[in-house]
């Protein structure tokens, strides 16, 4: 009968059965036997700099291998440093297992070293928190973990593992391993829901489609495709969805941007909302006109009629529930009012789209975009991270990947410091694809210690930092309620990054100049390191976001 | 001619708003902005300069702004504005007789303010 280290029994589960590749974390003394078990199971084991950027590693590899990523914190410190990307997940929906060392059971109240009650803190941000008090039992509750992880709406939980069960040796059989991973179970809409929700969208003149994150992981593209190929809807994939049909899809309009975006739902007549909360982006869904009808779909029945009633609702993953109204709806060409919406759009960022054109001194940041997405190309994976960098980013970079273009700081959080362990996951999911993170300067300095991570691995992800020496949304802000002689924390300096990270084994590029945009791009992609081009933007430059931000918290 | 008078007219309801009706004040809080409504070849035009809780204006089309609204010509311009219409504006902005220079945002924020006034 052959015995096992508990905390092997961890490692075990996740290769067996789970068939997790990678993990992500930093050691410590409470964890070394399940750290062990990586070793003894070759999973690969991602070391970072500081927890929070494990954490947001594993979200991200979750979102673009579509399987529950895992992270490892050690006690106390480790584990309050996770939380914020903890919380990420959380309000992203994203599937994170996050494992866990703790103080000993032994030494409960005896003021141990760590000693602190995690659950507890953990709680509001999981979609399940527990300790495991038995070794036996930790296959039972890594099962449990990634049920509640992966099923209905995602999102993180969270297994705490004391010294106690890790550090003892057992016989294997009596942990035996699930004999299945987890899957997901279909949940399907209800019959007169479909109908109804067809018959709004047959009888449509001038509607929308908007995906959110559900669509993304639904991977639902063929089915998205056929529906609306088949309703002739134009559409945009939000968030995690975006890049499940690529942005260059006729019927994208990714290109006419947010505001293109608000332009457009200002006429709509019908909203199809799939995977997709109406959140402050969307005023809580005030930019809905009160006469257009909605149909929405999403896993969570708890979403169907927030802040806006919908008119038709359908639970379900997005997939199975576009699979299930394909045959109800009507062919047709809405040609005309994808014509329409274009050209209203293109008139409303006319300067945007020129500026993206012409060469400029200090360079635009919608120029500096522009310029990436010449070089880069379509087929790579962008993120981004900033205030008003994250605007630029989204609206001005396409790509025909799924996930094809990111961010966070965009997201329910608004989580700075999210692109550089985005990218990396981006490197590892996909090692073949090129990965671009543009980063506002101030985000920058979240994680920018993960160079030394990636230098360490080998990941060359290229950080482009739209360097406008400023906290530049937060000071754009300022400049609108308090004014711009008044600015509080708002300003950040000349720096030079790219020698930071040279200093840590990576390439370096410096620019001033438009011209120099693309060789030093070139450059960075071309030295199979990890790379920072810093690039010197316009200090007086902001977004459409800033506003909208700056109103959202307007309370008289 | 008529364009010009509406740019007038809209100038006086405002500037009366800013001292008189609250929501208004509260809606321009401390934002500097300057918006600006021309026609394409700038020979008609007003802009609107709003600086701290204060509005001022200059006349003609040929003044730097943050904003600005160009409409194709003064007739369209007139229509448009006087129906006070988003939908109009849409179709406008379609078929290219209207074009935002600078941030839609801004555009859009000064006239979710006429909205309010209009009220
Ligand atoms: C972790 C975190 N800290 C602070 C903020 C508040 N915040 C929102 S936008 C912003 C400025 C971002 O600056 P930068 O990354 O340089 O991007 P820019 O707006 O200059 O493009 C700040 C500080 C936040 N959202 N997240
Ligand atoms: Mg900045």
């Amino acid at each position: 009968m052959a015995d096992i280290k508990a905390g092997h029994l961890v490692a075990k589960y996740l290769k067996e059965v789970e068939k997790i590749d990678t993990v992500f974390g930093i050691s410590g003394g409470h964890i070394e036997s399940m750290l062990d078990g990586f070793t003894e199971y070759s999973i690969r084991t991602i070391d970072v700099r500081h927890e929070q950027a494990a954490a947001m590693m594993a979200h991200a590899y979750s979102v673009y291998t579509g399987r529950p990523g895992v992270c490892f914190l050690t006690a106390g410190p480790g584990f309050t440093n996770g939380l914020t990307g903890i919380a990420n997940a959380y309000m992203d929906n994203v599937p994170l297992v996050v494992l866990c060392g703790r103080h000993p059971l032994r030494d409960d109240l005896k003021g141990a070293l760590q000693e602190m009650n995690q659950i507890d803190m953990v709680k509001p941000i999981t979609k399940w928190a527990a300790t495991c008090y038995d070794a036996r039992r930790i296959p039972e509750y890594m099962a449990i973990a990634f049920r509640n992880a992966a099923t209905g709406r995602p999102g993180p939980v969270f297994l705490e593992l004391p010294p106690d069960i890790l550090n003892i040796t057992i016989p294997m059989e009596s942990a035996p391993m699930p004999a299945k991973a987890t899957r997901n179970y279909a949940v399907v809409p209800a019959d007169e829901e479909l109908t109804a929700a067809a018959d709004i969208i047959n009888n449509a003149k001038q509607p929308l489609f908007l995906g959110g994150t559900g669509v993304g992981f639904s991977s639902c593209s063929d089915c998205l495709g056929a529906f609306v190929e088949k309703t002739g809807i134009p559409f945009m994939l939000l968030n995690y969805g975006r890049g499940e049909l690529p942005d260059t899809h006729p019927l994208s309009i990714w290109d006419c941007g947010n505001v293109g975006l608000l332009v457009t739902l200002g006429q709509a007549d019908v909203i199809v909302a799939a995977g997709l909360r109406f959140n402050w982006l969307f005023m809580s869904g005030d930019v809905i006109p009160a006469a257009a009808k909605v149909v929405r779909i999403d896993i969570d029945p708890r979403e169907i009629d927030r802040n806006r009633k919908a008119d038709a609702g359908l639970v379900g993953d997005i997939g199975s529930v576009l699979g299930r109204l394909l045959p109800l709806v009507e062919k047709k060409d809405r040609g005309e009012w994808v014509r329409t919406l274009r050209a209203a759009s293109y008139s409303f960022i006319d300067s945007e789209l020129k500026a993206r054109l012409m060469a400029s001194d200090p360079i635009h940041p919608i120029r500096l975009v522009a310029k990436i997405q010449e070089v880069v190309g379509e087929d790579a994976l962008y993120v981004v991270d900033g205030g008003d960098t994250s605007y630029f980013g989204q609206v001005g970079l396409f790509t025909k990947q799924k996930a094809g273009v990111i961010g966070s700081a965009s997201g329910l959080l608004g989580c700075l410091g999210t692109g550089i362990p985005f990218g990396i996951a981006a490197k590892l999911a996909r090692p073949d694809t090129p990965v671009v993170v543009l980063n506002g300067d101030g985000s920058f300095g979240f994680n920018s210690m993960e160079f030394d991570t990636m230098v360490r691995h080998n990941i060359p992800v290229v950080v482009v930092v739209n360097n406008d020496c400023a906290w530049g949304m937060i000071k754009h802000s300022q400049e609108m309620s308090i004014g711009g002689e008044r600015l509080q924390c708002a300003e950040l300096g000349t720096r030079r990054y790219d020698l930071m990270v040279e200093g840590l084994g990576g390439h370096g590029e410096f620019v001033t100049k438009d011209e120099e945009i693309v060789p030093a791009l070139r450059r960075a992609l071309a030295s199979g390191k990890p790379a920072c081009v810093n690039v010197m933007t316009d200090p007086t430059v902001t977004s459409p976001a800033t506003p909208l931000f700056y109103q959202s918290l307007k309370m008289e | 001619m008529k364009l010009s008078l509406l740019l007038f007219i809209l100038y006086r309801k405002l500037k009366r708003a800013v001292r008189v009706n609250r929501d208004y004040r509260s809606h321009i809080g401390m934002v500097r902005l300057k918006i600006l409504i021309k026609t394409a070849n700038g020979k008609r035009g007003r802009l609107f300069i709003f600086d701290r809780g204060t509005l001022s204006t200059r006349t003609g089309g040929g003044h730097q702004s943050d904003a600005a609204l160009v409409w194709s010509d003064a007739s369209t311009g007139f229509r448009v504005m006087a129906s006070g219409s988003d939908e109009e504006s849409f179709r406008a902005a379609a078929e290219g007789k209207l074009r935002v220079e600078g941030m839609a945002y801004y555009i859009q924020w000064f006239t979710d303010g006429i909205k309010l006034v209009m009220k």
